[in-house]
This record gives C-alpha cells, sequence and structure tokens, in this order.
C-alpha cells in the first residue's frame, strides 16, 4: 500500500504547491452561488428558492470536473512522458490504477471542503447521515466520471486534439443536457429524452433527493442508484481493461 | 509604413494559429451555443421574463470574451516555446510585436462571437440588422480590450501556464457575474449595493451586451452615448494590456528569459 500512497503523493504535492486550482475553484464556487445564483433565483418563478437547487447543481458539476480532470491528467502525463516512468516502476498495473484512482479522490475531498459546507449553510438541517450520504454519491458520481475519461483516453494515444475536443464536447452535453441545474420537468420534451442518458442527471437528483428536495421534480430514486452503480462499475472496468492493454508502447511528446 | 506592413504580417500569422485549432474552436463554439439554445431556452420556461430574448444576445458577447481570452493563451504559449524570441529578432519594434498580437487576438475573437451573432440573428426577432455592422467597429475595440487583459495575464503568470489558467478563470467569473450578462440591472439593484452596480453597469460587457440587445435585437436607434461609454471603458484595458506585455517583451530581450 506504501506505493499506492509514493504515486498518489508524487502528483498531489504538485498539485498544492501552491494549491492554485483549489483555491481559484473555491472563489469561483463562492462567486456563482452569492452572485450568479442568488440573482438568478430572484429571475425563476416557477420553482421556491432556486438557489438550493443551484448550489447543488454547482456542486455536481465540481464533481464531474474533477473527475473528467483525473481522467485528464493521465492523457497529459501519457504525453509528457511520466507515463512511461511510471510504468517501469516494480509495481503491477492494479495499483497504478488504483493510485490514479485515489488521487482523484483526494482532489475531489479537497474540493468539495469548501463548497460542501456552503451548502450546510444554504440548505440548513441537515443530519450527518444525509451529508455522509450525499458526500458518498458525489464519490461514486465521482468514479465514473474519471473511468469514462479514462476508458475514453485511448483516442488520445491516437491524438490528444481530437481527444480534447470529443472530452470537452462530450462534458458540455452531459452537464447541459441534464438535471444539474433545472429539474428534469421543466425541460422541453426533446430535451428531456437526451437528459435521462446523462449520468449526472441520475447523481444530480439523487443527492437532491438525500439532501431533502421535494421527491416529485426528482428522479425515481431506485433507478438513480442502478445507473450511479453502473455506470461507476462499467466506466472503471472498462478503463482497466484498456489500460492494461494500451498503455505500454504510449507514444510521449 | 514598413512597420504596418511587418505589423500585419506577423498579425496575420498569429490569426492563422485561430484557424489552425479549428476543432477546438468548434467544440467551444458549441458551449456558447448550447448556452444559448438549452439554458437560455430553459430558463426561460422557468422564468415571467423573455430570458431567451434577454440571453440570447448575451451570449454573443461571452463569445467574444472568449475568443478574445484566447489572445492570452496564445502569448503564454510562445512565451513557452520560445516563439516570442524568435520574433524579437524580426525587424519589428516590441510595441509593434504587442501591436499585431492585440490586433490578430482581436480579430479572432470577432470571428468567433461574429458566428453566434449570425445564430442569434436567426433565433430571434430582429429589430435592425444594419445597427449589427455598426456596432461591429466598437465590439472589435471591446475585443482589443479583452485581449488587452488577457495579455496581462499571460505576461503577469509568465511561463507558468496553471497560473494564467488560474487568473484567466478569475477575471472570467468577475467580469461575467458583475455584469449584465445574465440578469437584468434591475434585479442587480435589489439584491447588490449600488456602488456594485454601478461597477457592474460600466463593466464593458455590459455595456456592449445592453448594446446588442437594444440597438440590434429591439432596434432602437444607436445613442452616440453608449458606444461612447463602450470604446471609453475598453480602451483602458487595451493600454494595459500593450504595458503590460510591452514590459515583457522588453525584459525578456535584455535578460534573455524570463
Amino acid at each position: 500500500m506504501s506505493s499506492v500512497t509514493r504515486i498518489i503523493w508524487f502528483d498531489l504535492k504538485q498539485e498544492l504547491n501552491p494549491p492554485v486550482w483549489i483555491i481559484v475553484e473555491w472563489i469561483v464556487f463562492a462567486v456563482q452561488v452569492s452572485v450568479y445564483g442568488a440573482l438568478i433565483s430572484n429571475l425563476v418563478t416557477s420553482m421556491s428558492d432556486y438557489l438550493k437547487f443551484y448550489a447543488v447543481g454547482l456542486a455536481i458539476m465540481l464533481t464531474f470536473e474533477i473527475g473528467s480532470h483525473t481522467g485528464r491528467h493521465f492523457v497529459e502525463h501519457a504525453h509528457e512522458g511520466r507515463l512511461p516512468y511510471l510504468l517501469s516502476l516494480p509495481i503491477p498495473r492494479w495499483k497504478l490504477f488504483l493510485a490514479i484512482a485515489l488521487q482523484g479522490g483526494f482532489e475531489l475531498a479537497l474540493m468539495l471542503i469548501v463548497p460542501l459546507c456552503a451548502l450546510q449553510v444554504i440548505i440548513g438541517n441537515l443530519t450527518l447521515v444525509s451529508v455522509f450520504s450525499a458526500i458518498g454519491t458525489l464519490f461514486w458520481l465521482g468514479f465514473g466520471v474519471s473511468g469514462l475519461m479514462l476508458a475514453l483516453s485511448f483516442i488520445a494515444f491516437r491524438s490528444a486534439d481530437v481527444y480534447s475536443a470529443i472530452v470537452t464536447a462530450l462534458s458540455t452535453l452531459i452537464i447541459r443536457f441534464s438535471t444539474v441545474f433545472y429539474p428534469l420537468i421543466f425541460l422541453p420534451p426533446s430535451y428531456a429524452g437526451v437528459a435521462i442518458l446523462s449520468p449526472l442527471t441520475y447523481g444530480s437528483d439523487l443527492v437532491r433527493l438525500i439532501l431533502g428536495f421535494d421527491p416529485s421534480i426528482l428522479v425515481d430514486p431506485g433507478i438513480a442508484v442502478s445507473v450511479l452503480t453502473a455506470l461507476a462499475i462499467s466506466t472503471l472496468g472498462l478503463g482497466t481493461l484498456l489500460l492494461q492493454r494500451l498503455v505500454e508502447g504510449v507514444k510521449s511528446g | 509604413m514598413t512597420e504596418i506592413l511587418r505589423i500585419l504580417q506577423v498579425a496575420r500569422t498569429d490569426f492563422s494559429y485561430f484557424f489552425r485549432t479549428k476543432w477546438l474552436m468548434a467544440v467551444l463554439l458549441s458551449l456558447n451555443l448550447s448556452d444559448m439554445l438549452v439554458i437560455g431556452l430553459v430558463y426561460n420556461g422557468m422564468m415571467s421574463i423573455d430570458y431567451f430574448k434577454f440571453f440570447a444576445p448575451a451570449v454573443v458577447i461571452m463569445g467574444l470574451f472568449m475568443g478574445a481570452m484566447d489572445t492570452g493563451r496564445r502569448i503564454w504559449l510562445a512565451l513557452r516555446e520560445g516563439v516570442t524570441q524568435y520574433y524579437l529578432s524580426l525587424p519589428i519594434s516590441n510595441i509593434g510585436l504587442v501591436a499585431a498580437y492585440l490586433i490578430a487576438g482581436s480579430f479572432a475573437a470577432m470571428v468567433y462571437s461574429c458566428s453566434l451573432l449570425l445564430i442569434a440573428l436567426l433565433v430571434l426577432p430582429v429589430g435592425a440588422i444594419f445597427n449589427a455592422l455598426l456596432l461591429l467597429p466598437f465590439l472589435f475595440m471591446l475585443a482589443a480590450g479583452l485581449a488587452g487583459i488577457a495579455a496581462s495575464l499571460a505576461a503577469l503568470a509568465s511561463t507558468h501556464g496553471e497560473f494564467f489558467f488560474a487568473y484567466q478563470q478569475i477575471v472570467q467569473i468577475f467580469l461575467l457575474a458583475f455584469s449584465t450578462v445574465y440578469y437584468p440591472k434591475e434585479v442587480m439593484a435589489a439584491y447588490l449595493p449600488s456602488i456594485v452596480v454601478n461597477v457592474a453597469s460600466a463593466n464593458p460587457l455590459s455595456i456592449a451586451a445592453e448594446a446588442l440587445r437594444e440597438f440590434v435585437f429591439k432596434g432602437v436607434q444607436i445613442q452616440p452615448n453608449v458606444v461612447m461609454a463602450l470604446f471609453l471603458s475598453s480602451f483602458p484595458f487595451a493600454l494595459i494590456g500593450t504595458f503590460a506585455y510591452h514590459r515583457t517583451l522588453c525584459n525578456l530581450q535584455v535578460r534573455g528569459k524570463l
């Protein structure tokens, strides 16, 4: 386990020295909730207290971005030549993959500290069970997204530009066509059809259900749990399988 | 005259980089389009005001902002990859080099935002399409101002790419959130202190978004004081960017590194 810890720290210390991105994400979250969210909430008339809904959506988006970042980071490392170095270390591939996944988990935990405290203040009346269940769901979603990006990384080994374009486009579609920022009932039918294919719809609605939002505007929690579990297991499994086969001989530069 | 020709040549070269990353640009464009056609339409159904009509012109300005900010990324890349060193060896003054980058960045932002404007013109009823053409030079000035901000950030970050992107994100969130791009001024006035509302009103992004909404889509006659305000609020940013990037180039020329 010490080799896994060492690999995690090897990458994490660069992110934390100085922790620019973490602080930037906190500032962005604070401004988006306190200014953008509060003002848009005043304009939304068809649901009460849209700010709470929006704040949870932002935390979901942050989770998605960090999960996505973990996958992209892996690809960048492959092209910068760090991956061949890691592959040359005397550790099994599964440990390397575990280290990458856990590093994403740590980054997620660091980034979410402030947003979750803010949610606590905005929503209020949260129990310990609901807070821990919500965090658990966010991590489960984060692992699924990381796995998805890692599974897509085989494209990057052929062309980094195409990978960037596909990942950005996919991220845009997954976030916009989901219930991250608006309930499913307000989506036009053509958009709602796409939104039910987005994993973020299930992740965000499940977190909202746990935090005490009105279940009538959310998707069925049973389906949400099933979709998130299937996503995390299948993408992480697929990612592991592909990485085992593809990482050897990746060209750097 | 020769200097102007050289500036235009360097600007053309830098501008051509914009089209070399056309895949990425197309994807970024789809991001703005999804803002307009998904977020705008869905929020429209959740609000009592016609938010789509309000938001679609704002997306054009957001596109202009994103396109102009790309200038900073190209400056940072040029500093990191040593392209700037090569440019410094060319028979062109440092100030000419700065002007070339700002011109190229502004043109790139105009190409990017004009494609969004065309889509907005297709999906919204237009009051006075000719006014859109009249506003273009002022939007170009705004793009130069925003490119100036991006150049300052790139100069400040030097070769540390992660700092440049962090600065860019902070500037982006503050300039967009404290503007009337996403919400009307009256809503801001009801929630925020008057000084913040005044700052948001003077924000060049607010002025440009309001100008598009009023003059192009509502068809109100162009008011000289509004376009003058747009010019005056953008100009200082272009000036600061020129100064910051020029200073970086001079330092690079004297010390050989940053």
